[in-house]
């Protein structure tokens, strides 16, 4: 065990990855070295944090420590980076004081992994109804308020009375699961502190829109279908990826990174010589290019195109999206 | 290489020109008194390193050129080799005009650089 450890250790360090990090963690866990994992679990979270592992696993840490506020709290930031999560969406069940929320969670897995037996017998257990036949389930995904992608008179009933269980017709009953605010909604009889860890984080509609691809990533749409564009997405003044379209897993979070890094030293030098922010730069290299068109300086669309790409029209359809997403 | 720089200063639009390393090094300069030279470097030598990292991390190849502009100016950097050519734009300037107007003189100065 100590020298996989090592040996992992030593290929984070070089090859860092967020599957490389969550395993590290794990085996440090295992090894009974819960500070170590922990540390591993905070890092990956800080450089991939669109990796939901390292939350749950953080999860599981603090769950074995008694900090349940903490262990919810996590789960919940896990479940909104990935919200396919067996493990997040099992130990929410758990935790929860509440069984309408924990019959909800077990209902997520059932989702995307129809008639799971443990999941199953656990329903059973706390005597909710076992969906049958969830294949059509896999196609649900919990939205937050607002951004519902499902249609059903479940739902909507759902958001206008948080508190109620929705009953939809028989043939829906496996595939009405509760709105983000229904599933967090807190329980009179709990304790303010696991009120205010379940309450959902800020950030989280654009995060979750980033994660299942809502429908505001549209607005991308028309600038990814200009020629030469490889890709594109929309990041924040930190360099945050708020969606991005057409980048390869890794590829969006690297380019917002560097640009929010070309974007501040762009500042410093245009400020030397009396010129405020920069609203656009210009990254032209021998096989691609980098451009970046921002908005109050709050939001950019960082584009990367082939090379000889003419910025006009790009900027045109950047400007644009950023409108759509202002006016959204 | 002075020369040319004060002759690209004179390309309407132009408001001062620096000639910088890869590393941020000052080679030369014709910039309006004010605007501290060693400054302005060091800036551009952090721009250029933060620009190389995307290049490299995406696999671009090497910056050839870079600009950013903003409502009170903007700035152009142009590869020439083993150096980059820093040009002080102007508010309101016309960066296409800027590049086609300054690009013989940019050229000049990339032939006399490889020397």
């Amino acid at each position: 065990m100590e020298t996989e450890i090592e040996r992992l250790r030593k290929k984070v360090e070089n090859f860092p990855s967020a599957s490389l990090y969550n395993r590290l963690a794990e085996l440090a866990r295992q090894a009974g070295d819960e500070i170590q994992a922990e540390t591993v679990c905070r890092r990956c979270i800080k450089e991939f944090p669109r990796s939901g592992q390292a939350y749950v696993i953080l999860a599981e840490i603090k769950s074995a420590q008694n900090k349940k506020a903490e262990a919810i709290h996590l789960l919940l930031q896990g479940i909104e980076k990935d919200p396919r999560s067996y493990a997040a969406h099992r130990l929410m069940a758990d935790l929860s004081d509440n069984r309408d929320q924990a019959l909800h969670h077990l209902r997520q897995i059932l989702g995307f992994k129809p008639n799971d037996p443990a999941t199953v017998q656990r329903i059973t257990e706390l005597g909710g109804a076992v969906p049958t036949g969830s294949t059509t389930a896999r196609h649900r995904v919990v939205a937050p308020s607002g951004t519902a992608t499902g249609s059903s008179s479940g739902l909507q009933a759902a958001i206008q009375r948080p508190n109620v269980v929705p009953r939809p017709p028989p043939a829906l009953d496996f595939a009405a699961p509760l709105p983000f605010p229904a599933s967090t909604h807190p329980s009179p009889h709990e304790p303010r502190s696991v009120r205010a860890a379940t309450s959902p984080p800020a950030g989280t509609v654009t995060t979750m829109l980033r994660s299942i691809g809502g429908p505001k990533t549209a607005v991308l749409d028309a600038l990814c279908m200009e020629a030469g564009v490889r890709g594109a997405c929309m990041v924040d003044r930190l360099g945050r990826v708020m969606m991005a379209k057409n980048l390869p897993a890794g590829q969006d979070e690297l380019l917002a990174a560097l640009s929010a890094d070309i974007l501040k030293a762009a500042t410093a030098t245009l400020v030397s010589h009396a010129a405020g922010a920069p609203a656009t730069w210009v990254l032209v290299a021998g096989s691609g290019q980098v451009l970046t068109f921002s908005r109050d300086h709050s939001v950019s669309v960082v584009v990367l195109a082939d090379p000889g790409i003419r910025p006009a029209m790009l900027e045109l359809r950047a400007r644009q999206a950023l409108i759509d997403l202002g006016a959204a | 290489m002075e020369e040319i720089l004060a002759q690209l200063n004179r390309v309407r639009g132009i408001g001062g020109s620096l000639l910088v390393s890869a590393d941020g090094l000052p080679m030369a300069s014709a910039l309006r008194s004010g605007t501290d030279e060693n400054d302005l470097s060091a800036t551009v030598g952090e721009l250029l390193g933060a620009a190389g990292r995307l290049t490299q991390h995406l696999g671009l190849g090497s910056t050839t050129l870079f600009n950013a502009v903003s409502d009170q100016g903007g700035l152009l950097l142009v590869s020439t080799g083993p150096a980059f050519i820093v040009l002080l734009i102007d508010a309101g300037a016309n960066l296409a005009l800027v590049q086609i107007e300054a690009k013989p003189l940019i050229e000049r100065l990339a032939t006399r650089l490889a020397l």
